[in-house]
This record gives structure tokens, sequence and C-alpha cells, in this order.
């Protein structure tokens, strides 16, 4: 673990700073411990296991060799504590440290992967990493394994070989089951930022703004990030979710049709009028039609609405009001 | 390396007294002991009804601040840990406190769903769904499914 260079670590190296020291290091951590690793006798370890999301071992918080979680952390640019208990201290350490549930099958599914794609293994023998054998063998439950393994038992062992298409099954029930959580707590999954704060009048203005691939989309991002790289893309075929610029041009292209529909009834009047004419006066041209008759197209013939439309009462006043006046125009005539 | 958190059950239930915690929303830069919080931040916390029910208001250093008593999240409990010396290779971190709530505060905006703070929740039960175990007939099912589609694609 690399430190950031702070002044207190500078301190360190400066011997008149050691007294400093103690009263300086006594850095406090804020946590959410769930309440399952809070029972028993045994104390919490917080271990290193390999993350296959993060491509880098991550902690884990662990209780003896029955319980696991991940440790999130959830920091903020600018976060600090301000703790009382009898005297009031301030942290600079802004995190929030929470173990969430985790299958581990996420965590076994990388290491099955990489040493059991060929032929069967039987758990203590897949990896000589020591920590990655506790992992495997003390926490994995051989049991889930069968949904991304084949499982062959012989006598009291069984070994392992990963089974790509039980996998991706595996894999699309638990996009699903995140996809219901979106959808039940109404996230808001579709393109760009919005602020939670307005979502809510805007989903009652605009009605259905969220479309079920961007759900399908996010549920598959968030199961990817317990996934290696290639398996995510993988998933994401699977599930034939498209690229998000591939959905981006789509939705322009609906976007523009929509703005066509909404003055359809003009915009299209003129041009197949337009249209209309052109065919007439290219066959009048072309001499193959005789008659002085305009060819009409049904939409060309519509009457023109401004003539026949009857004067209102209020027209009609003004009307009889104006009877014997002179024409407005006659003011701007040259005299 | 191995990291311990160097507390049992029955010590968490024993402490009495709760820590009272602010979430500030400022980078400090320091650790360590400072003026009393009784005597110059929560003497001035008021409730302000118009923001609406339970919105305090605060300031620190003339800044104005609108906060809110959250509890942690359901199923957990909080904690805050003291690590004494980080450099030794079996690392230990002591308890100092639990706490039931603590005050969220944002700066110049009212606590909502829109706080990241909020949002993580959120994420906590998308992790929670997504170590749901599956059960293994499902996966048959889906198995068939998939086959299926494919020979209607064939």
């Amino acid at each position: 673990m690399s430190k950031k260079s702070t002044r207190s670590t500078k301190l360190k190296s400066d011997p008149d700073a050691v007294p400093k020291k103690a009263s300086v290091c006594a850095i406090k951590k804020v946590l959410f411990i769930a309440h399952n690793l809070l029972h028993g006798e045994q104390k919490i370890c917080l271990e290193r296991f390999y993350h296959p999301g993060k491509g880098r071992n991550a902690l884990f918080a662990t209780l003896g060799d029955s319980v696991i979680m991940e440790v999130l952390e959830y920091a903020e640019s600018r976060r600090s504590w301000l703790l009382t208990a009898l005297s009031t201290e301030v942290c600079s350490n802004g995190r929030i440290y929470i173990t969430a549930p985790i299958d581990l099958n996420f965590l076994a599914l990388h290491q099955l992967r990489k040493h059991c794609s060929q032929r069967a293994i039987s758990l203590d023998s897949i990896s000589e990493d020591s920590d990655t054998n506790r992992l495997l063998t003390k926490f994995v439950n051989p049991e889930t394994l069968k949904c991304v393994a084949d499982v062959k038992t012989s006598g009291e062992q069984s070994f392992y070989k990963y089974n790509a298409a039980r996998t991706m099954a595996w894999l699309a029930l638990k996009t699903r089951q995140v996809m219901t959580v979106l959808r039940k707590k109404q996230v808001h999954c579709g393109r760009g930022a919005k602020s939670q704060n307005y979502v809510q009048s805007e989903k009652l203005a605009d009605g259905n703004d969220v479309n079920e691939m961007d759900y399908t989309r996010m549920a598959c991002d968030y199961v990817g990030r317990y996934l290696d790289a290639d398996l995510h893309e993988e998933l994401t075929r699977y599930l034939h979710i498209p690229s998000e610029i591939q959905a981006l041009v789509e939705e322009q292209s609906n976007a523009q049709k929509r703005k066509s529909q909404q003055s359809e009834s003009k915009a299209n009047s003129k041009k197949i009028k337009l249209a209309g004419e052109d065919a007439a006066s290219k066959l009048r041209q072309s001499g193959l039609v005789d008659s002085e008759e305009p060819v009409t197209s049904p939409t060309a013939a519509a009457p023109t609405p401004l003539k026949e439309r009857s004067l209102t009462a209020k027209e009609k006043a003004l009307a009889k009001g104006a009877k014997g006046s002179k024409s407005i125009a006659s003011f701007f005539k040259a005299k | 390396m191995s990291i311990t958190l160097d507390f049992d059950v029955q010590q968490l239930d024993n402490n009495k007294r709760p820590l009272e915690l602010h979430y500030l929303p400022a980078k400090i830069d320091g650790d360590g002991e400072c003026a009393d919080a009784n005597k110059f931040f929560n003497n001035y916390t008021q409730e302000v009804a118009d923001y609406g029910p339970g919105v305090l208001t605060n300031c620190l250093r003339g800044y104005p601040l609108l906060g809110k008593k959250l509890q942690p999240p359901e199923g957990y409990k909080g904690v805050v840990l003291q690590e004494t010396d980080p450099s030794q290779t079996n690392r230990q971190l002591r308890l100092t406190g639990t706490f039931k709530d603590f005050t969220y505060w944002n700066y110049d905006k009212v606590p909502s769903k829109g706080d990241g703070y909020q949002q993580t929740l959120l994420a906590l039960e998308l992790a929670e769904a997504l170590a749901a175990p599956i059960d293994e007939s499902e996966i048959e099912e889906e198995l068939k499914q998939q086959q299926e589609t494919k020979k209607e694609n064939t």
C-alpha cells in the first residue's frame, strides 16, 4: 500500500517531531458494520482477496471462517467528521466504510476461468497462493459453484470445471435481480445526469422516459463491476445490449422522427402538394396529358379554408362599423 | 498483513454513551482534539420548519449548513474505530465507540435523495440483490430458453 506523502508523513522523518506523532496518529474511522458480522466470540478481520472487477486485491471483512463481506468505501471529496465523546475531535478522513454482502461466486469465477477452463481441478489445488486458497476452500460454498461450473465427484473429492454457458445464464439471472431493485427504487437509469431533486416531477411530465434497455444496461454494468473485463463484454453481448453510442444514435433518429410527426400535417401536405404540382407540370410538358385540367392529387385538392370561414359576430360588427369609411390602404397611396 | 478489529460484541452493546457525530461538508486538514462542539456548534443548531420536517440549520465558519439526523442503514451498526499504530504488520483497530444516529450536514441545500450519501444506500440494496443466491433450477430454465431462442434464430 503506497501512502501519499502528506504533511504528517513528512514530519515522521524529522526526529524532533517524534513526540507529536502519538497524538496525530490516532486516525479514526467510521464504519457501518452489518449485524451478521456482529455475533459470536470471534473478532472481525479485514483481509485482502483478489477482486476481479477492480483487477487487484480489495478489502473484505471476515468473521472466522464463516462470514465474509465486501468492504465498500463511501468517499466524497469534501467531507470530514466531527465527533464528540468526552471531548470533541475532528477527523479528516470523511469516509464511511460499509460492509456489504457479496456472492463469493464472483471471486471464485475469476479463479475458475483462469485455472479450470480446460480441466477439472479440486478447489484446494487451484491456487498456490495461501490467501486465494483460503478463500476457495473456506468461504466459497461448493454447492453454489454448480451455477458456474461442472462438478465431477470421485470418492470424497470434487473437481470443478468452468462452464461458460451456465455462467452466462447465472449472470443474466443476477442482472435481472439487480434490475428488479433498480425498477422498484425508481433509479434514474437513462442517459445523462439528472438531479434526483427533479426526477419526480419530470416523470410526471413526460411519463415514460426510462426504457427497459437503460435498466438492463445499468444492471449489467453493475454486475460487471464484479467481473473480469472480458466476461463483462460477453455478458453485454449475451443480453443483447447495444453500445451506448449506438443507443444514442438510435434515440436521436427517433427524436427527429417525432419532430416531423408533430408538424406532420403541415409539412406533409405542403410537400405532397409541391410534388403533385411538379408531377402535373412535368406531365403537361411531356405532352402526355392534353387536357388543361390540372391533375389533382388528393391532398392538393384540399379546399382553401380561408374564404369559406363564416365571419364571427365580432368581425361582423367590425365590418358594419367600417361601412362607408375609407380603406386603410388609401392613406398610403401616393397623392 | 492482517487487520483485526479488536473488539467483541459485548463491548459494542455495553457502550452506554453513544458518540455524537457530525458529517460535515468540508475538508478539514487535521485530526485530533478541537474546541468543544457542544459549546461552539451544537448550541447554534436550530430546527427550521421552513425547509421541511426535521431539517436543522447551523453554520460553520460563517457558511450556512442544512442538516438532518440520519441513522445507519437498517441491519447495520455505526462504529468508530481508531488505529494506534498503522506501521505494525498485524494492524489492530480499537473501538472508540458506537453511534445510533449522526447529523448529516449539507452546505446550502436540504439533505435529500440527491445526496451522494443517500444514493450509496441504494447501492447497498443493489449489493444485497446481487448477492442473493440463485437456484439451480432457474439456471436450467434460463439455459433451456437460451437454446430455444437459438433454435428459432436458426
